[in-house]
């Protein structure tokens, strides 16, 4: 019963584990299981342990339980248009004037039902693959018309929500793992980087001290403990912020990581435009000028984020005097600093804000920086890369 | 054993759902989610609904995870061996007069079935976590010293909250229900302001949960969240106000920012 949703979800990216599986058939057993509601909570409580996979997830049941329209045959096609879901959304859209009954009635089915899921998909970028609309052959206690008398909202304005009715909401898809970095996943981005910092208990015994003493006291018992020293990190961000395309950017990650100042022994940030040459500002209107010279001199074990999107015109990055700003006047080309900015800083990441999918399409100028340096995309799961690729560093 | 909402604590029927299957399913229950969603509140009416009673452990950063359940006072025991026992009447031979059990200690050894609520679990360190992995599964923990196990003779029912403030391992969060609670959309907040001021002027309510809403997706430092709005509509309520703004101003605007650098943002961006 539901492996093909159990590998579903795996496909989804939810991990899921055998133990799970178990788990879900005890819930069965005890009877917790009593509608679809129901069945839509236990799963999602023994399935889903991390915030960022309930979207996945969500749209894993909602396609698996509720059907997706590729995978409908004719008959089940009838059943439903008659179904609940389909004819409420068919009078919203009549009510809201986005449909005349008319143009119903003109329309061909297949673009009938291409709009209904589209309100229910609106946003889904992956159309995840291998989902049923269950209940056709009479193995399930969940026919598909059953749902429908269930009253589950696929979409639409809900009154009292009941747990399966947010489906299509996409509540969860800010905490997705790909999820671009934006007010509402800063917490768990800061989660992340919460990794770098060792944070251990602040007292310690020490032992040889209080042997020590313990002697010196004859025998009485002396106590001596240490403070375990922190390890407090000083954090360097290089952030370009030349153009428009950058600055919603700039801002997150200024808020992400001064939300951690507490955390680093000193936190900087210094701004360029698309590449850095002899220096960067540590202003953001690019009026004090810091030589790349100066930072050198800080330690070498920093950790440098370096936070822009890798997209010039090749001639800024490869050519002698090739900065777009007719004042800065350097004849060794943008990449040689970069390259001298790696060798310096071993602890170097470069996140871009655009996303891993789509640095395919970028300027060549991408590819030449993403090889210099280790670059991540901007997400929730770029960042825990960058975190896991110092960390690793580190340990090396 | 079922747990419904109180006139005191309103509850999401998703949560109290979940609430329900988590307790008889036997499982610690994870709640994360932003501070003022009432994960920490949740704990104590489930303990009050059902007549139990509880055991707090705050979790600190210090925390190794033993101390949970038990200690045991080595430093008292060598302290009574040099100097007696005095009146207090331990026995120096007997360990268990030198064991100290903790929260967890304290649930597993109770006769009555208890609701144990591990706060801000996300406070301690993956170590810690790692420790309390056997103790949560299977709700047992071994006292090292005398090699004696103590077994929950009556499951308690686990609460667990974290602030994510930091992650929490994998296998940590195997052995939980998790549950993220959202925050809640205003139909619901106002279910819950309604029980804090029962008597609340209807268009105070619709017109201060607005601004609240709107100053929650400015994406300030410290988002207002509902501890805030209960405070600044008590503010309100104090004065007489029929209305959150007073000249075009948001009235006691610092009860709902609290910080500087995002009370200075609003203004500029007001002007």
């Amino acid at each position: 019963m539901f492996i093909d949703f159990f590998q579903l979800l795996r496909r989804c990216g939810v991990p899921i584990s055998f133990q799970f599986i178990i788990e879900f058939f005890a819930a069965w057993e005890k009877g917790l299981v009593t509608n679809l509601d129901r069945l839509f909570i236990v799963m999602r409580l023994i399935f889903v342990k991390r915030v960022e996979h309930f979207d996945a997830f969500e749209r894993a049941f909602a396609a698996y339980f509720l059907g997706q329209i590729d995978r409908l045959q004719i008959p089940e096609v009838d059943t439903f248009l008659t179904s609940k879901p389909f004819q409420d959304w068919l009078n919203k859209q009549i009510e809201e004037g986005n449909l005349s009954p008319q143009a119903i009635h003109n329309m061909p089915l297949d673009e009938l039902l291409q709009k209904f899921w589209e309100t229910l998909l609106k946003q889904q970028e992956e159309h995840h693959g291998g989902n049923r609309w269950i209940g056709t052959g009479g193995t399930s206690p969940w026919g598909h018309s059953g749902n429908a008398q269930g009253g589950i909202r696929v979409h639409g304005a809900g009154g009292n929500k009941s747990a399966i009715k947010v489906l299509g909401q996409n509540r969860y898809t800010n905490y997705k793992q790909d999820a671009k970095l934006g007010a509402e996943n800063i917490r768990q981005a800061l989660a992340t980087l919460k990794h770098m910092i060792p944070v251990g208990p602040q007292n310690e015994l020490d032992v040889d001290e209080t042997i020590y003493r313990t002697c010196k006291n004859g025998g009485e018992i002396d106590f001596v403990f240490k403070r375990e020293l922190r390890d407090r990190l000083k954090v360097v961000l290089f952030m370009d912020n030349g153009g428009y395309s950058m600055t919603p950017y700039v801002r997150l990650v200024r808020l992400l990581f001064s939300k951690m100042r507490s955390q680093f022994k000193d936190l900087d940030f210094y701004y360029f435009h698309n590449c850095i040459y002899e220096g960067v500002y540590s202003d953001v209107q690019h009026r004090n000028f810091v030589p790349l010279n100066s930072l050198f001199q800080k330690d070498k074990d920093i950790r440098l984020f370096i936070v822009g999107d890798a997209n010039m015109a090749p001639s800024e990055l490869f050519s002698p005097y090739g900065a777009i700003n007719y004042y800065v006047e350097n004849a060794i080309p943008g990449i040689d600093w970069l390259r001298l900015i790696a060798d310096t800083f071993p602890y170097t990441v470069w996140l871009n804000p655009i996303e891993k999918k789509y640095w395919y399409y970028q300027s060549s100028t991408l590819d030449a920086i993403s090889e210099i340096f280790h670059m991540q995309d901007l997400t929730l799961n770029g960042l825990k890369n960058a975190v896991t690729y110092l960390e690793d560093k580190k340990e090396k | 054993m079922q747990f419904t909402s109180t006139d005191r604590y309103y509850l999401n029927p998703e949560l109290e759902e979940i609430v329900n299957i988590a307790i008889l399913m036997e499982k610690p229950l994870l709640l994360s989610g932003e501070a003022g969603t009432g994960k920490t509140q949740l704990a104590f009416e489930i303990a009050k609904t059902l007549g139990l009673e509880m055991e707090i452990a705050r979790c600190k950063s210090t925390f190794k995870g033993e101390e949970l359940c038990y200690v045991y006072d080595t430093v008292l025991r060598l302290n009574d061996s040099r100097f007696g026992t005095g009146d207090t009447g331990r026995n120096i031979s007997d360990i268990w007069d030198y064991l100290r059990f903790g929260p967890i200690g304290r649930a597993f050894r109770s006769e009555k079935r208890r609701v144990l609520l591990l706060d801000e679990i996300d406070k301690t360190d993956s170590d810690t976590q790692d420790n309390l992995l056997d103790v949560l599964e299977d709700n047992s923990f071994i006292i090292r010293e005398i090699n004696h196990c103590v077994k929950a003779e009556n499951k308690p029912i686990i609460i667990i909250t974290s602030n994510a403030k930091r992650e929490l391992s994998d296998p940590f969060l195997r052995r939980c229900f998790c549950h993220f609670i959202p925050f809640p959309q205003s139909d619901e907040i106002s279910k819950i302001v309604k029980l804090h001021y029962p008597d609340i002027d209807k268009k105070l309510l619709q017109s201060s949960t607005d601004v609240f809403y709107k100053l929650r997706r400015e994406g300030f430092e410290k988002p207002p969240a509902t501890a805030e709005l209960l405070d600044w509509l008590g503010a309100l309520q104090q004065q007489g106000m029929k209305s959150p703004e007073n000249d075009g101003e948001i009235a006691f605007l610092g009860s709902l920012l609290k910080r500087t650098e995002d009370i200075l943002r609003f203004k500029r961006q007001r002007r």
